[in-house]
């Protein structure tokens, strides 16, 4: 009964903090909800994830970085207040940078500290490359890369996605047909993966709540856009040409027990970035929402450093 | 003793003037730890220098007219610019391509002038009280050493200048040390100095100059600096765009007199702007967590190990799933490593506390309260040690005996305490030796008692048990101090009282032949055991109790002696005395002192307890002026009538002989050692780790 799906939708409607400014940035016809927290002159921009979940997965962070700094949050295409084109193409990486500079520009934000959280830091990684004076300082969280590891194909590519299958269970239920069937089944699944953690169930109806706010065709698209190594044969820099490139202060966290990126990746970005690693030693996936306290304080010191930091 | 002796050390030539320096550490970065007035030398960063090389490579210079440096005449040779050379020579010297710079008061000067010569030297400024003089006018300019009423009188203005610049309470140590450095110069110097040409000279210039300045700037400011006005510190971190952090209610020396605060923010600036070298770091989720305590245990003697041990023991008992790490150094480590115990692999950084005791003992004395005082720089580098540790892991629990490093600190700096916190002791204030000739040392013990009552005054939470190892009434009932509380009164207002802990079932010793037999001493004839503990202070009292045996043996001709020198001393350092057997060690040394018809000791509590809870007869010598031995030995030997007190520098051989053999005719009746001591104090150890 603890991880029920009649829990579901426990998120409240009071907020701890609300915003001081809110809008939406658009692109090619797509409207970007963003929201901007606080004030100041360092500006933190907390990026969106795979549109799964939209931007209140921050909920736990926006109010104590908001006392620190002027915080940027806006939901991703397919999710949340912003629009939900059908094409894949619109979720290409590409799109999803050129989202981020869409409401820097539309926030008045010349240069923020970025956080990008799994799926999100790969697309960090390719905006701090691409605009390194845009990005002021860059925390990589879980990041979702593809590198050259020799890893374990994730399980979540283990079976096909355009197929109907015989099994629905498990990792099976990645799979759009039982997407359609039942969304909620595999959010709740995936989400139990996400937070390996004991005593998570708050965080996983939560995130079940905001995943059932799309919808099965949009997420769908999500999953046949095409992102960096995705093997298509595109040509295309690889995580360590980007890295290269990346020219401010970074900083990973990756949780020891994560089932959906290896923590190697972490480590392995940490090394090609040159930058420091925090592991959560027991931390699943979304370290931020099982370990709120210990990963703010991380971001406001790695805030303040950067802030502090003169040339 | 320092609490850290430097790798290197030399001087650099400017003009044919030499600036002595001394490097501590390696790594790849460098801190220099600038030069300043010249009315102290580069020990002022004594408090930083254990630390900080801990984590990088260290560079301290005396400027010139103080210190091994060369002392040359006239303005001119003290310029500021001069100054500024004398830094960057030492940088050269030590092959220091740049650094970052902590300097305090002019030394700020200097390291601008030096970042405006050569900017890319200078890596960032931690400046403390800056002391660039246009930038603010100083509202009371203090006194120069020229002045007519100081004339002739360069101590005195040495008096007046270091009270001015301490304004804090509690400062007697680092006041004692600044007169000292100060008095390693001279008013010719000093007057030098204050007349030499000052750079930035201007208003415009001293602008100019902070705002050219390009490395990451963090300033620190007493709200009650006397030297530097605070605006200056305030104007110059507003034009560098530094940091500037303000320390209300202290002076102009706060890393003398708040090092582990000064310390820490050293740390993090450095470490901040030296973050792209990769590390890792880790974060255990909480409920993943073993169980464990940090033990810190005081190395002064075996008492303190030996009954830690057994309070450990029980505490497993009651928490098995407790690991326990201990920060300890010799000769403790050893006993605890014997014992299959933990030993934190930092405790190889602790600086000796064993060697700096036997640094301060000559002749059967040792000033115990002016070696603890002299104990400050080791005590500092210690707390810092443990701070670090107790970061890098989750500890559920710290008990600390006798540590009297993290018991200040942590009361000076409560927000460093981030786990509960036991203290035990078996001594609870400073009582002054000889305060009818030494009205200072009763000054000074006063002083610190105070400020032990006000911290735990102040901030009761620091420690969530205070336990005090024996009776109250094994305390003696004198004043910590004038206007202050008795230590008997105190105590028990402060303290739980936990029964002496003695680390070995009395029961066991109540048939000396039978012990004697197992340890092949035999039965039949008097037997004589003189040990003195673990240090080599204790020689002298073995000399005389050698010659007094050779006494006893013509009264006595079947007298036997064993004595047990220690693992400090060598036997060969000892006489020869017919009858008399020398050992260096002798496992379970205990065993032995308690199969004697008398032993002759020290005044240390954990052997003279042994002793009563054996019911052995003793003869013992309090160390001249420690006041443990003196006072609160002495005393509870008293509550428990046990023992012959004798006082070295008073006793001649046949004094000592005749008492031995007194006491080898005397039957004991001591006062019962209350039973259980370790348990209880597990019992409130438990408390912490555990509903």
């Amino acid at each position: 009964m603890l991880r029920s799906a009649s829990a579901r939708g426990t998120v409240g409607p009071v907020r701890a903090r609300e915003p001081v400014r809110s809008g939406y940035a658009v692109r090619c016809g797509v409207r970007l909800y963003y929201e901007v927290f606080g004030d100041g002159p360092v500006t933190v921009l907390l990026l969106p994830t795979w549109a799964i979940v939209h931007s209140r997965t921050w909920k736990l962070q926006v109010p104590y970085l908001a006392r620190h700094f002027r915080v940027v949050t806006y939901d991703p295409r397919g999710n949340g207040r912003s629009d939900r084109p059908s094409d894949p193409d619109g979720y290409a990486d590409a799109e999803l940078v050129a989202d981020a500079l869409a409401v820097l520009d539309e926030t008045g934000t010349d240069r923020a500290v970025c956080i990008g959280l799994s799926m999100g830091g790969r697309v960090l990684l390719q905006l701090a490359a691409a605009r390194p004076e845009r990005v002021a300082g860059a925390v990589f969280v879980a990041p979702a890369m593809r590198m050259d590891l020799g890893l374990p194909v994730p399980a979540r590519w283990v079976h096909p996605f355009e197929e109907e299958l015989d099994s629905s269970e498990g990792w099976a239920k990645y799979n759009v047909h039982h997407w359609r069937r039942d969304l909620g089944d595999f959010a709740e699944f995936f989400f139990r993966e996400v937070f390996a953690e004991p005593h998570s169930t708050k965080q996983v109806d939560d995130a079940v709540g905001w995943a059932l706010q799309t919808d099965p065709e949009t997420l769908a698209a999500t999953h046949r856009a095409p992102f960096l190594g995705d093997g298509s044969g595109r040509t295309e820099p690889t995580v360590s040409d980007l890295a290269a490139r990346v020219r401010c202060p970074a900083l990973v966290i990756h949780g020891s027990v994560d089932r959906i990126v290896d923590h190697r990746t972490g480590l392995a970005l940490a090394e090609a970035l040159g930058c420091p690693v925090e592991v959560f030693d027991g931390g699943g996936h979304c370290v931020h929402a099982r370990h709120p306290v210990r990963f703010n304080l991380l971001v406001r010191q790695f805030g303040e450093a950067v802030a502090g930091a003169r040339a | 003793m320092r609490a850290r002796e430097p790798d290197d050390t030399g001087y650099a030539v400017v003009d044919g003037v030499r600036t002595y320096y001394e490097v501590f550490g390696t790594g790849p970065t460098t801190l220099l730890m600038m030069g300043t007035f010249p009315v102290v030398d580069g020990r002022q960063w004594k408090g930083q220098v254990p630390y900080l090389a801990r984590h990088f490579r260290v560079v301290t210079w005396d400027s010139r007219g103080n210190g091994a440096s060369d002392r040359p005449a006239g303005p001119d040779a003290y310029a500021d610019e001069v100054y500024a050379r004398d830094a960057a020579a030492v940088l050269d010297a030590t092959g220091t391509d740049a650094a970052f710079v902590v300097a305090l008061c002019s030394g700020i000067k200097w390291s601008l002038l030096m970042a405006t010569a050569e900017p890319k030297r200078v890596r960032g400024l931690v400046a403390i009280a800056p002391g660039v003089h246009p930038l603010a006018p100083h509202p009371h300019p203090l006194q120069t050493v020229d002045q007519q009423q100081w004339c002739g009188d360069f101590a005195g203005w040495v008096d007046y200048h270091s009270d001015v610049l301490l304004p804090e309470p509690h400062t007697s140590k680092v006041f004692e040390d600044l007169v000292g450095w100060s008095l390693q110069t001279d008013a010719e110097v000093i007057a030098a100095r204050t007349h030499a040409p000052l750079r930035p000279a201007t208003e415009d210039a001293a602008i100019e100059m902070s705002r050219a300045l390009t490395c990451p700037v963090l300033v620190l400011h007493g709200s009650e600096d006397n030297c530097q006005p605070p605006e200056r510190g305030r104007r110059f971190a507003e034009l560098t765009g530094g940091r500037f952090v303000v320390l209300d209610g202290v002076g102009h020396l706060p890393h003398g007199r708040h090092p582990v605060l000064v310390n820490t923010l050293i740390r993090e600036f450095v470490d901040m702007h030296t973050t792209r070298s990769p590390q890792r770091s880790a974060w255990l989720f909480a409920r993943e967590r073993k169980r464990r305590a940090l033990w810190v245990c005081s190395p002064i003697g075996l008492g303190h190990v030996l009954r830690d041990l057994a309070i450990a023991r029980s505490l497993r008992e009651r928490v098995p799933d407790l690991e326990i790490e201990w920060l300890a150094q010799p000769p403790v480590s050893g006993v605890l490593r014997a014992n299959g115990e933990i030993i934190h692999p930092a405790s190889a950084e602790l600086a000796s506390e064993s060697a700096h005791w036997e640094s301060e003992a000559t002749n059967h004395d040792l000033h115990a309260f002016y070696a603890f005082r002299r104990m400050d720089e080791i005590l500092c580098a210690n707390y810092m040690l443990f701070d670090d540790v107790v970061r890098e892991t989750p500890y559920d629990l710290w008990v600390g005996d006798e540590a009297w490093e993290v018991d200040h600190f942590l009361h000076e700096n409560p927000e460093r305490k981030i786990a509960p916190y036991a203290f035990l002791t078996d001594v609870t204030g400073f009582l002054p030796i000889d305060p009818d000739n030494d009205p200072r040392e009763a000054e000074l013990c006063a002083d610190y008692n105070s400020e032990i009552i006000e911290h735990l005054d102040r901030f009761p939470y620091v420690r969530d048990r205070s336990m005090f190892i024996g009776d109250f009434a094994e305390l003696p009932d004198a004043p910590l101090g004038p206007g202050l509380p008795r230590v008997r009164e105190w105590s028990e207002r402060i303290y739980s009282s936990v029964p002496y802990v003695v680390p070995f079932d009395p029961a066991a010793y109540r048939r000396p032949a039978a012990l004697r037999r197992r340890l092949g001493y035999g039965t039949g004839y008097p037997l004589y055991v003189a040990a003195v503990g673990g240090t080599a202070v204790g020689r002298d009292l073995l000399e005389l109790t050698a010659e007094a045996f050779a006494l006893v043996r013509e009264d006595q001709p079947d007298a036997r002696m064993v004595m047990v020198t220690g693992p400090r001393l060598h036997v060969d350092e000892l006489p020869d005395v017919e009858g008399m057997e020398k050992r260096g060690y002798v496992p379970e040394l205990f065993e032995h002192l308690a199969c004697a018809d008398v032993a002759v000791v020290q005044g240390g509590l954990s052997t003279t307890m042994e002793l009563v809870a054996a019911r052995r007869p003793f003869v013992y010598f309090p160390l001249a002026n420690h006041w443990e031995q003196q006072h609160f030995v002495a005393y509870r030997l008293d509550h428990y009538r046990a023992g012959v007190r004798m006082q070295y520098a008073a006793t001649r051989p046949p004094d000592l002989a005749a008492a031995m053999v007194a006491a080898q005719r005397s039957r004991p009746a001591y006062r019962a050692v209350r039973r259980g001591g370790a348990a209880k104090a597990a019992d409130q150890l438990a408390t912490l780790l555990r509903r």
